[in-house]
């Protein structure tokens, strides 16, 4: 995606009252999908099929742009990408997690997974950090 | 085991270190915002929020090239300074007598969906404010 085009995006969609502007538009549903929202909403579980529909266009459209926003970044500036050990303990103290307090554990996680790959989340060296923790020798 | 956050607020020196490649602090900031990057992509509904005092205070321009780095890497959405958010935010000022900032800050921590993360800088006063905050808001220095 074209940086300035991106930067756009990213602007408008983060902005105070990107939501009072709304258009109608036509979009194609599974009549089961359409069904179940209508359904749950009149067991007053859940908001209008409308809402639904917004709300995961939004969830997934910010990911998106997050991610591809992140991307662009490490982009113009590799060396700032954080290692796959820095994003797990930056999970772990979101997460008020006490592998936070044990960063040894982190790495060592991040070092054993992550010989020659480099599709390795945090999460995915939090929870094999979290076995390591678990199966610590006391 | 606390729950996972599902709400991150950025305060003013949090999106200085995020704007600013060069800023001693960034490589810190972007680990935490990658993070949530992470998530999104798998559990959706999180938010990464920054209320609008905030960006003034930081001088974040959305629309100016200068802003294009924490455009990129934060993931934000404004939270509005509503009448009755003004309001709230007035009530925690005078009560705790913290700045404007952090007062805005305060009330979009106490309207978010927890737990939220408050991602700043110093977490001397912040982690205070966050103490009278009902839910779970954390406080989380770089």
């Amino acid at each position: 995606m074209a940086t300035d085009k991106m930067d756009a995006i990213l602007g408008r969609l983060g902005s105070a009252g990107a939501d009072n502007e709304t258009v109608v538009s036509s979009v194609r549903l599974p009549v089961a999908l359409r069904d179940a929202a209508r359904a749950l909403h009149e067991l007053g579980v859940a908001p209008s099929f409308n809402e639904v529909l917004v709300q995961g266009a939004r969830d997934r459209i910010l990911a998106l742009v997050h991610r591809g926003g992140l991307d662009a970044h490490y982009a113009h500036h590799p060396d700032v990408r954080p290692s796959p050990a820095a994003v797990a303990m930056a999970l772990a103290r979101m997460d008020g997690s006490e592998l936070a307090d044990h960063p040894d554990v982190i790495e060592q996680a991040a070092a054993e997974l992550g010989a020659g790959r480099d599709d390795l989340s945090g999460d995915d060296v939090l929870v094999y950090a979290a076995a390591l923790f678990a199966h610590r020798p006391v | 085991m606390a729950a996972p956050f599902v709400t991150v607020i950025v305060d003013n020196e949090a999106v200085g270190a995020l704007s600013d490649v060069r800023h001693a602090k960034h490589g810190a900031a972007l680990a935490l915002l990658e993070g949530v990057a992470q998530r999104r992509q798998r559990r959706g509904a999180l938010r990464v929020l920054v209320p609008v005092a905030v960006r003034i205070e930081a001088g974040w321009d959305r629309t100016s090239p200068a802003s294009s780095v924490v455009n990129r890497v934060s993931g934000a959405s404004d939270v509005e300074l509503t009448a009755a958010g003004a309001d709230r935010a007035t009530r925690i000022r005078v009560a705790m007598a913290v700045s404007v900032v952090d007062a805005a800050i305060a009330e979009a921590a106490e309207g978010a969906p927890k737990p939220v993360v408050i991602i700043t800088l110093d977490g001397g006063d912040m982690t205070a404010l966050a103490g009278r905050i009902t839910g779970d808001v954390r406080v989380l220095p770089i």
